[in-house]
């Protein structure tokens, strides 16, 4: 099925509510998991905790570091009519066992498993890629608040 | 910042680009072997059993229409369709080996008869020139033709060695100039008709004592009509050899592979029939006949042009022409049979009935120069032993044609009772019983090829000794090395020497290539499995060749110093994997640009190269670890990374084919 590339933005997805600091020195699958925590608010009642754990640790495995130090954890489930995130932000980052990467910056997408949706998961995918930059990490990396680092992500 | 590729060679595997050809280049390079016969068949024909053979010669080329089109189904069956690959499929390795043998033996014989033949017409054209330059020319034309054929043999010996292919231009150029001389010899040969009237052949058949064999000890036999019919079509049958060639050149021919084959073989039909068949037609009935068996018996195609109404220095300048077209036929022939014996010797050395001694590669050339100079080295014994007689060396040519054709048409007969190969065409005249084609047709095809071989057992001695025992030889040198070569393999797990070789050519960087891309459209086609190709041969079968690059890629996982650019050769695996894509690309006649990338993540590769090259589509074959939405979520994200955010805004397609499904998605 081809479909029209469907514009989207990181505007309506980061915002500084969805912005943490991990502070200390998290493993990967920590890391992972505190976002997980951030994100069950959003979700809740659209999708049980267990689910929704068990799937974040199921992707956290098969999804892996992207080249640029960045790590975007993503998982689809059936019940969601939107995008939903949370962005991780390290100031000391963590290594990647798998890739010996250095990871900054993380973000949990969760995305609606429709294939009508499927387009807009690619895009969403691919503008989080081309964002996410290795500089760009490192300056988001020394931001100390959730809204100046929304407003960097977002442009605004 | 986009980071920093992760692969720091390209490896092109430059064996594996082959370029397509259309049918018009397909038939010139049959022609210019099957053609070459014109100049020598009708003669030594004549010779043979008198007047009557330009009949014969005519019938022959009518059945060389009808191999024409027994090859047609071959290939349309096996890519590589030539006789060994067919033998071997419908009768198994010992006849396969056998048939093999004989069609090497055409091949060794080839090359004498073609450049003795050239020999033989330069000299003939010498003789008429040099009395008018005032120069006493007293060389025998019989050395002349030989010490000519040595020298082309070896002229194009060296050449085969350094690897120079045969340029499917440079023979339909040579194609063009035969044509347009072959056209002027024929209407000029129309206008001497009409100004001197004609008489036909006879249909009498008279055979010299030498043309009778061993027939001669059975007088009873001479008298049964049919019997002398079947004698003179054999003498007459080396007009038509040439056939393995089209076989050998399917594989080039472009998209669509079966109708540019129909093609290609109505072309050569056409023209065997009129310039083979036509000109010893108009010979016959132009030239006398003292003059056709003494002064032009090594020459009938000069003999005609010197023949015809019209002032002599005309005439001869006609002559030159035919003798320079004739020349540069029959060393092409020549060059084509060195070409076409290592070609089948390299692929019976593939399934291992050659020893490995003989696939040892040039160290400067890389071409596998034990079987070419077995081979050259062989044409120069049979070039000496001949003196220069063309009509012996006739004698002996058939045996090879004749019965490589034998086994491969009762071969096919076979394969039509396995009713589950497929086909693209079948040769004509079938009756269905049940799920089988009964082959009334090739058949009947394969009964007069058998009559005719019988026969020419009978009849040519020369033939047949030289023939058996060539064939002998060949078959016990393909035992020995097949025996040698499983005990080999008891005792080397490995062999490297054994596998096929491809070429290398390493890039330091993507960019490299580029400038090679040059149509509009570009489909990147990852390859991984060579049992999971469904995706390139959905491309394959879909795309324009002429507007269409497709770069087939195989994006490797590196280890340790490859990141580094120790990229090493080529290994056992990349070639399992490429060998398949190289036969699906000649099987639909569509050039592909097989790259081999390392990297330490195939997607990286497959974004980065997409990238550079601007390409349109990515048709990735789905992956039975993964599945189709995790690639392109892999895709996606490898692609968000490397794209810079000042690129142009290009769609480019990402899709995922499996069988009967794919997946579309745009990337952005």
């Amino acid at each position: 099925m081809i479909r029209q590339s469907d514009g989207v933005s990181l505007s309506a997805l980061i915002k500084p509510e969805n912005v943490i600091f991990l502070d200390g020195k998290p493993s990967k699958e920590e890391a992972v998991l505190r976002l997980t925590e951030a994100i069950f608010p959003r979700v809740d009642g659209l999708i049980s905790r267990k689910v929704l754990f068990d799937r974040v640790a199921e992707v956290e495995k098969l999804n892996p570091v992207l080249e640029s130090g960045f790590y975007i954890p993503h998982a689809k489930f059936p019940e969601l009519d939107g995008f939903h995130a949370v962005l991780g932000i390290l100031h000391e980052g963590f290594t990647d066992q798998a890739t010996g990467l250095k990871v900054k910056a993380l973000l949990l997408l969760l995305s609606p498993h429709r294939p009508a949706f499927f387009q807009r998961h690619l895009n969403m995918l691919s503008l989080l890629s081309q964002t996410f930059q290795p500089e760009f990490i490192e300056k988001l990396a020394v931001q100390k608040d959730p809204a100046a680092a929304a407003a960097l992500v977002t442009g605004k | 910042m986009v980071p920093n590729p992760k692969f720091k060679q390209v490896l092109v595997l430059s064996t594996a680009m082959l370029s397509f050809i259309s049918f018009w280049k397909a038939a010139s390079v049959v022609l210019c072997d099957m053609g070459s016969s014109a100049y020598y068949a009708g003669s030594i024909a004549m010779n043979a059993f008198g007047p009557a053979a330009p009949w014969y010669v005519l019938a022959v080329m009518v059945f060389g229409g009808l191999m024409l089109a027994v090859y047609v189904e071959s290939c349309a069956m096996f890519v590589r369709g030539g006789v060994y690959k067919v033998v071997n499929e419908a009768m198994g390795h010992s006849m396969a080996k056998v048939s093999v043998s004989a069609l090497i033996f055409d091949y060794v014989i080839t090359g004498p008869i073609s450049s003795i033949s050239a020999g033989l017409y330069v000299s003939s054209l010498l003789y008429s020139i040099m009395p008018l330059l005032h120069v006493n020319w007293h060389v025998p034309p019989k050395l002349f033709a030989v010490l000519f054929a040595i020298a082309v043999t070896i002229y194009f010996w060296k050449e085969n060695i350094k690897g120079v292919e045969e340029s499917s231009d440079k023979n339909l150029k040579i194609m063009g100039f035969v044509s347009v001389v072959g056209a002027v010899l024929i209407v000029w040969s129309l206008f001497t008709i009409y100004v001197r009237g004609f008489t036909l052949p006879p249909f009498g058949l008279k055979f010299t004592h030498e043309s009778l064999g061993w027939m001669a000890n059975f007088p009873v036999w001479q008298t049964i009509g049919v019997v002398g019919i079947l004698m003179a079509f054999g003498h007459s049958i080396l007009a038509m050899s040439g056939l393995e060639t089209l076989a050998q050149v399917y594989r080039e021919i472009e998209d669509p592979k079966i109708k540019n084959l129909k093609r290609a073989a109505l072309a050569v039909f056409l023209f065997a029939f009129v310039f083979t068949g036509g000109l010893t037609f108009l010979s016959s009935l132009i030239i006398p006949a003292d003059l056709i068996g003494g002064k032009y018996a090594d020459n009938l195609l000069s003999g005609l042009a010197l023949e015809l109404e019209g002032p002599y220095w005309a005439k001869l300048i006609l002559q030159s022409f035919v003798v320079a077209s004739g020349s540069l036929m029959l060393v092409g022939a020549l060059n084509t049979s060195l070409v076409g014996s290592n070609g089948v010797l390299n692929r019976v050395a593939e399934d291992g009935i050659l020893h490995d001694w003989f696939r040892h590669l040039h160290k400067k050339y890389g071409t596998t120069y034990r079987m070419i100079n077995l081979v050259a080295i062989s044409q120069i014994v049979v070039i000496i032993l001949s003196r220069g007689d063309i009509y012996l060396i006739g004698e002996a040519y058939a045996f090879g044609v004749l019965w490589s054709l034998v086994f491969k048409t009762l071969s096919l007969i076979i394969l039509r009772f396995k009713p589950d190969m497929p086909r693209e065409w079948l040769f004509p005249l079938n009756i269905r019983i049940g799920r089988v084609q009964f082959p009334v047709g090739m058949v009947l095809v394969f009964m007069v090829l058998l009559s005719s071989s019988l026969m020419n057992l009978l009849t040519k001695r020369i033939a047949t000794i030289s023939g058996l025992a060539s064939t002998l030889v060949l078959y016990a040198l393909f035992q020995i090395s097949e025996n040698m070569n499983r005990k080999k393999a008891q005792f080397y797990a490995t062999d490297e020497d054994s596998d096929e070789k491809m070429n290398l050519r390493k890039e330091a960087d993507i960019a490299t290539i580029l400038p090679e891309l040059t149509k509009p459209r570009k489909i990147l086609v990852p390859v991984r499995n060579p049992n999971n190709l469904v995706h390139l041969k959905s491309v394959l079968e879909t795309a324009d060749d002429d507007t269409t690059d497709i770069i087939v890629l195989s994006a490797k996982i590196a280890k340790g110093m490859q990141l580094d650019g120790d990229t090493g050769s080529i290994t056992d695996e990349d070639r399992e994997l490429f060998t398949p894509v190289v036969l699906l690309a000649e099987k639909y006649g569509k050039t592909v640009k097989p790259l081999l990338v390392f990297s330490n993540d195939p997607f990286y590769s497959i974004a980065q190269v997409a990238q550079a090259a601007g390409a349109d589509e990515i048709v990735m074959g789905v992956s039975g670890s993964s599945g189709a939405e995790i690639q392109l979520e892999r895709l996606a994200m490898a692609w968000g990374m490397l794209r810079k955010s000042d690129a142009p805004s290009k769609p480019v397609l990402a899709k995922v084919v499996w069988e009967g499904r794919q997946m579309t998605y745009q990337l952005s």
